[in-house]
């Protein structure tokens, strides 16, 4: 009996080791688990939490922490489809992320290149310039650019696009290639939608540029001569040399900025609350202003669970796609 | 301390390389004259890359003007900023009046401005000797609540950080493939989607009465910075030979030596990557900060933002400028001194493969 005693309690761990999901080979579970753990509980758990208040008809916090709210089903979600505002903010929300990602894309390409050129010198102090960007905090950088889309006379650009006349006038250019100052950048639909452009673009560049220039700096330069000594041209050498280098990394550079895109809060908020009169309000900005101004806690839970979910759609096709997850099989 | 030291060198070395740059373009342009004359390169030819390095040079003027604008405007305290006379302020007017209503007057570093002196005391409670501030009758600005919260931010998100991507991308274990794949999805969530919880993160905030904390604010920043930084350390740190630590351990080394002499020092700027970007995610953001903190806990970025808006049309630019600047100095230095580190940790590494 003594001796059964502790076979049973091995035999028993065994059993309990077995039963067990995962053995002492998976200690690694142990490192990931407290960001799996402070991620969850600080980005998941609230993600449903969001979901059950769009079910329901809360107007104002404290009639979602003091539980006045009513579940009401999907009734949130019918009202959006039937919202015309819905519709604009959707809308303006895809063509803002599409246009601004051609822009970057063209933009990046060209400073990269330009920046990784033979024939430009200092290429690294100005490669060190350009991404400066991506250091300042954005509430900073994107004020500044509201600073220089001022409606005002003298505004920033409206003073330089003022001196642009005067020198095309000057120089008896045909009135259609005046601009008409001031431009109210700020208080006209599409004015504000170019301001928005700008901005994300300037903001996002750097990045791009970052991932570019490194995967340019992995072509061996005698690919560049062997195709030189080929016979061809820039043009034939970009496509047949540069572009294959650098397709898979814009790609991958494209995916991510352009989730970003989606989600952009500060440009339209800092610039004039998605105006003039809500026609600019990206999906994040509709969605907290109806909770906020309006007081819609049910409706703005509906929008911004229908924002996360085309976010997470959107992520989900471009890793299963896009090789963006590539380093996480086993290899 | 030797971080301390080694950060030193490291910008030592930069500007040491800066201020030898006249130097080396010197160089540059005798050593171009002299191969035209020699005929090594045709007059075409310089002026061809002449012409470049001077297109670069506009491109970069351009991009970086809006930063060049204000700072300009930082220095222009007193007069309009929007006038008749152009976009720049006339340098004549130069001064540093901003910087001092920043420093002096508004809640940067005290509350009001009211700055108080350290005061030794002697006897009293805690001890024979001990320090006090005094003089104040405000208290600690908004700087001190920034930094608490990056504090925090920074020990959690690199505690949770840095091992995660060590068993990501060297243990296999359990879940590991679904919990990665999670994080890839929710790497370019982060800003924009703890803005879209708001109204869920400020109910249950308030129900837990968690709401007014500078911890849970900077633990929260941490959650959010850790999908895209455990996958982007995780990615460098692949790209270290596993061959390395197995030559390692035949000469004896244990687990943890691996770790410290192996992964921590090839992992360097990884690491100086991930530093700047979750130093960012705590110091930047500002909407939760505003939402769930009182004005007695507002971070610089709060205070930003609120200088911003003072009035619809009326920004106060010279001052709002200065404050900006100051807040995002500390940044940039260090985010211009590991430049390097930068590129080549945000390379991705196998991604062109």
């Amino acid at each position: 009996m003594a001796s059964s005693q502790p076979g049973t309690v091995a035999s028993g761990l065994s059993r309990l080791r077995s039963a067990l999901p995962f053995t002492s080979r998976d200690w690694g579970l142990l490192l990931v688990a407290p960001g799996v753990i402070l991620f969850s509980s600080f980005m998941l758990y609230p993600i449903f939490y969001l979901f059950y208040i769009s079910l329901t008809d809360a107007t104002f916090a404290g009639s979602v922490i003091g539980g006045g709210a009513e579940l009401i089903g999907l009734a949130n979600y019918v009202q959006l489809i039937g919202d015309p505002q819905f519709r604009t903010s959707m809308g303006t929300t895809w063509l803002f992320v599409a246009v601004s990602l051609v822009v970057k894309v063209f933009l990046a390409v060209g400073i990269a290149l330009l920046l990784n050129h033979v024939r430009v010198a200092g290429k690294r102090y100005m490669r060190a310039a350009v991404i400066v960007p991506l250091g300042f905090p954005g509430i900073f950088t994107i004020t500044v650019w509201r600073g220089m889309f001022s409606d005002a006379r003298y505004g920033v650009f409206n003073t330089i696009l003022g001196r642009y006349n005067d020198v095309m006038a000057s120089l008896s250019a045909p009135q259609a290639l005046l601009f008409d100052v001031p431009i109210g950048f700020l208080s006209g639909r599409w004015e504000a939608f170019f301001a928005y452009v700008t901005t994300e673009v300037w903001l996002a560049y750097p990045f791009m540029v970052i991932i570019i220039v490194s995967a340019l700096q992995d072509v061996p330069r005698s690919l560049h001569e062997a195709a030189m000594v080929d016979g061809a041209g820039a043009l034939q050498r970009f496509r047949t040399v540069t572009l294959p280098a650098i397709k898979g990394p814009v790609l991958f550079a494209s995916i991510l900025t352009a989730a970003t895109s989606f989600q952009q809060f500060l440009i339209p908020w800092v610039f004039n609350q998605g105006g003039p009169s809500r026609q600019n309000e990206l999906i994040i900005v509709y969605g907290y202003r109806e909770a906020i101004t309006f007081n819609q806690f049910g409706l703005s839970a509906a929008i911004l669970i229908v924002g996360i979910a085309f976010v997470g759609l959107f992520m989900y096709v471009a890793v299963r796609f896009g090789g963006l997850a590539e380093g996480v099989g086993d290899e | 301390m030797s971080a301390i030291r080694s950060f030193a060198s490291l910008v030592a070395a930069k500007l040491v390389a800066l201020a030898t740059a006249p130097k080396r373009l010197v160089v540059t342009v005798q050593r171009a004259v002299y191969d035209v004359r020699t005929g090594k390169r045709t007059p075409w030819d310089v002026t061809k890359s002449v012409l470049m390095t001077l297109f670069g040079l506009a491109m970069v003027l351009v991009l970086l003007f809006p930063l060049f604008w204000i700072t300009t405007a930082s220095l222009a305290e007193g007069t309009r900023l929007f006038n008749t006379s152009g976009i720049f302020p006339d340098p004549t007017t130069y001064n540093l009046d901003a910087y001092r209503w920043v420093i002096f007057e508004s809640d940067f570093f005290f509350v009001d401005g009211d700055w108080g002196y350290p005061q030794l005391v002697v006897g009293g409670g805690g001890g024979l000797v001990s320090f006090r501030w005094a003089g104040t009758e405000t208290g600690p600005g908004a700087v001190f609540n920034s930094l608490y919260i990056v504090s925090v931010t920074l020990a959690a998100g690199f505690g949770m950080i840095v091992p995660a991507a060590y068993a990501f991308s060297r243990r296999r274990f359990v879940g590991r493939k679904r919990i990665l794949y999670g994080y890839v999805l929710f790497t370019q969530i982060g800003a924009g989607l703890s803005i879209a919880t708001l109204v869920a993160l400020y109910s249950l905030f308030s129900t837990y009465g968690l709401t007014n904390n500078l911890f849970i604010l900077g633990l929260f920043y941490a959650a959010s910075a850790i999908p895209f930084n455990t996958w982007l350390l995780k990615t460098y740190m692949d790209n270290i030979p596993v061959s390395y630590e197995e030559a390692a351990m035949v000469d004896g080394a244990s687990f943890l030596d691996t770790i410290r002499e192996v992964i921590i020092p090839l992992t360097k700027p990884g690491l100086a990557v991930v530093l700047i970007f979750v130093w960012l995610a705590g110091w930047n953001e500002f909407i939760i900060a505003q939402t769930l903190l009182r004005p007695e806990n507002y971070p610089l970025s709060v205070e930003l933002y609120n200088i911003a808006t003072e009035g619809r049309f009326s920004t106060p630019w010279t001052r709002f400028a200065a404050f900006a600047n100051l807040f995002a100095l500390p940044v940039a230095i260090v985010y211009l001194a590991a430049q390097r580190s930068v590129e080549d940790g945000l390379s991705f590494g196998g991604m062109e493969g």
